[in-house]
């Protein structure tokens, strides 16, 4: 079995390529020391493993994506590299493909894009490329799957093991002075030698660690400044890393005059009319807005309501009639039944209906960013974020965590600067995810039935106010910034493909389903079971039951929000495990067979005042116990991880407190 | 000339990179713009937000602060 590593700058087509040359993969847990998930698919051949890394420019890490993708090219156990680059970028992708060729595994080159390469006027010849650089060049459409054969062929026909001569560049007779000096005193069988000193002078923090930890630190800062001052004097440049990436870029123009031919010039025009409109002026952020407001009526009035109430009618009719006839016939205890109609299918039914319209939101997530719009938005709300003190880059881990606050948070790592990444991650719980969509879709066709999408969106809107007033208390108080930072890459505009973007939207999705499965599936027989007993025996009345007397107690605290019945404290607490449980535990609580049945029966027990004020709750009070799981992962400190939950709880219960008094001020009860 | 002070799709040549924050600078460095890069402005977003530079076919997005300490020269 060979392994593969699939490495890339962002935005060449890694995943296409990725999902066209795999037939099936998964995420493998941690690796050592780095907590992130890394994507192993296995090849179609059948004969080894294809690795998936987070896109980077350069070897020279500067968000903790990179420093993922850069620790594992130095430490892992691989036998050769999948390079993709961007043909219609070469230039600036072959700064990568350099980097790597100087480390000295096994490559193959995928040039991907030829099609647009072509369309702007650059005509490759691929052959020569190969012999420049001494490796294998393949062109490939990774959208159309064109080419995707040959790169299998190559990849299985590598004979594992076969290590290239490291490529070599020279950075001039100055710098090649200190390169010889530190490779002189570097121990015995350091792996990589010469690139390791190169990345070195680059300012490779990795590297420097690396180095650092078998060699006195000392000398190596007076190596690296005395080289730097005689680069600086002799050249004029600013810094060591600006040197060496001109060097390197003087060196990859050289190769790129041997076999790369412009016949004309370049256009973006189709990029360029959208992004007229998308990001003009005046109309960038209204246009965001209406996207997303389009987004909603989608998920709830269009598509996915309409679909969560047919997968309903499945549930508690066929399926429901289907199980009743299966116990009967088997002649099952009453107890079994109870357990499988109150607890599982009002638990796990209850949050199941609720998959077409997450899988939508999901949909429509992937599309934003297959499209390229997803870079906009960033570039658009860019002033708005360094207001209060983020920079538009942070926007995107908050749309994500629409659909779920995991991945949200997870996508903070491209963030540059670790105070904006850490302020993110403890922000993002407040961006309103899919499982807190079950708990508004089943009150607001209660109470709201006239406006959902409407009051839906209020929320959403409620979750991305205060992340922006907290983001702005907390930057200037116990997170001051240094320096912030925003760059983004506004790649061309793709209509994204069904293919990766069903997948994708699949993979976002099935953590729901598999929760649906898990979680959801334990805490309903734990609910069911909790209001089953009480301290009285077994098969009691629900206000006599355990969960009662649980749920009380925190409902005493809650009865100022104007929801301070022990039904409403039970399903916080169990929400916490993951906030759509909160449907489950009110339909198990409220012995409701269907999602009508429970609205029916929450009218009587809520006002449309109260209703408002409980949902807020459910959107801030306490990130879901995953959540809490991947912010202890990402900012790896405990007193974080506390911090973003009561921070939570004490800004849910102000914000509901004032609803209701607002509510109350205006007349409503 | 600042960067910030030339028409829209002008190109113009990089002649210094001159940015106090390294961050920035470096990533500017990766996506191949430095000093001797032909560069234009696509577009500039209101209320001093950022601007979108055009280089070798890319797009790039930076902020207005960071875009005034670019030095650059006519073609």
């Amino acid at each position: 079995m060979t392994v593969t590593v699939l490495a890339g700058n962002p935005n060449t087509g890694k995943s296409s390529l990725f999902n066209t040359l795999t037939g099936s993969y998964e995420y493998v847990g941690n690796w050592a020391g780095v907590t992130v998930e890394k994507k192993v698919g296995t090849l179609k051949a059948g004969k080894g493993s294809l690795i998936d890394l987070p896109g980077l420019y350069s070897l020279n890490p500067l968000s903790h994506d990179e420093e993922v993708a850069s620790r594992f090219l130095m430490s892992e156990p691989f036998d050769s590299i999948l390079n993709v680059v961007d043909a219609s970028q070469l230039e600036r992708n072959l700064n990568l493909t350099v980097q790597l060729l100087e480390y000295g595994k096994p490559l193959l080159l995928a040039l991907n894009m030829m099609d647009v390469a072509k369309q702007n006027g650059l005509v490759i010849d691929t052959q020569r490329l190969s012999e420049l650089l001494g490796v294998q060049v393949v062109p490939v459409v990774a959208r159309s799957g064109k080419g995707s054969d040959q790169v299998l062929e190559a990849i299985t026909d590598h004979a594992p093991g076969t290590a290239l001569e490291p490529y070599s560049i020279w950075y001039g007779d100055t710098l090649e002075k200190a390169v010889a000096e530190l490779i002189g005193q570097m121990p015995q069988g350091t792996a990589s030698p010469r690139w390791m000193a190169v990345q070195f002078f680059e300012g490779n923090s990795v590297v420097r660690t690396s180095l650092e930890s078998k060699m006195d630190s000392a000398w190596l800062q007076r190596l690296y400044q005395t080289a730097e001052e005689a680069v600086r004097s002799e050249f004029g440049v600013r810094t060591l890393s600006q040197y060496m990436r001109k060097q390197r870029a003087e060196h990859i123009q050289g190769l790129l005059a041997h076999c790369v031919r412009h016949t004309k010039e370049g256009h973006l025009t189709f990029s360029e009319r959208i992004d007229r409109i998308v990001t003009d002026k005046y109309l960038g952020i209204p246009i965001f807005l209406l996207f997303m407001y389009l987004t909603f009526k989608l998920t709830f009035e269009w598509i996915g309501s309409p679909l969560s109430d047919l997968l309903d009618a499945f549930i508690n009719g066929p399926l429901r009639d289907g199980t009743t006839w299966l116990l009967d016939s088997i002649g099952a205890q009453d107890f079994i039944k109870a357990l499988i109609f109150d607890g599982i299918f009002a638990g796990v039914g209850g949050v199941l209906v609720f998959v077409p319209q997450i899988f939508i939101l999901f949909l429509i997530i992937s599309f934003i960013e297959d499209s390229g719009y997803m870079a906009r938005i960033a570039s658009v709300m860019d002033r708005l974020m360094e207001l209060v003190g983020l920079n538009g880059k942070t926007f995107i881990p908050m749309i994500i965590g629409f659909g779920c606050n995991v991945p949200g948070i997870m996508a903070a790592r491209t963030i540059e600067q670790p105070k904006e990444r850490l302020l993110t991650i403890i922000l993002t719980p407040l961006m309103s995810c899919s499982a807190r969509l079950s708990v508004y879709s089943l009150f607001v066709g209660i109470f709201f039935k006239s406006n959902q999408a409407l009051v839906v969106l209020s929320l959403y809107v409620l979750g991305v106010v205060l992340a922006l007033v907290l983001a702005k208390l907390f930057s200037s108080t116990i997170l001051k910034q240094q320096e912030s930072m925003f760059v983004v890459e506004l790649p061309p505009y793709r209509i994204p493909q069904w293919k990766t973007l069903s997948r994708s939207t699949w993979e976002k999705g099935k953590g729901f389903v598999r929760k649906a499965g898990t979680f959801i599936f334990g805490g309903s027989v734990l609910i069911w079971l909790l209001s089953y007993m009480g301290p009285h025996g077994w098969n009691v009345p629900m206000d006599q039951s355990f969960l009662a007397k649980i749920g009380g107690l925190i409902g005493q605290v809650l009865t100022p929000l104007g929801f301070g019945t022990w039904q409403a404290g039970a399903a916080l607490i169990t929400g916490f495990l993951a906030k759509e449980v909160v449907v489950s535990t009110m339909n198990i609580i409220y012995a409701a067979p269907d999602t009508a049945a429970l609205q029916g029966l929450l009218a009587g027990h809520f006002t449309p005042l109260q209703a408002y004020s409980f949902m807020a709750f459910i959107l801030l009070y306490v990130p879901c116990l995953a959540t809490v799981g991947v912010i202890r992962k990402e900012t790896m400190s405990a007193r974080w991880t506390w911090f973003s939950v009561l921070y939570a709880l004490v800004v849910a219960y102000v914000i509901s407190y004032a609803i209701v008094l607002i509510g109350r001020a205006l007349g409503y009860h | 000339m600042k960067l910030t002070e030339i028409e829209l799709s002008l190109p113009v040549r990089i002649v210094d990179m001159a940015c106090n924050n390294q961050l920035v600078c470096r990533r500017l460095n990766d996506l191949g713009i430095m000093e001797g890069t032909l560069v234009s402005i696509k577009k500039r977003l209101p209320f001093g937000g950022p601007i979108t530079l055009e280089a070798g076919n890319q797009w790039i997005s930076i902020r207005r602060c960071e875009a005034l300490q670019i030095l650059v020269e006519a073609v």
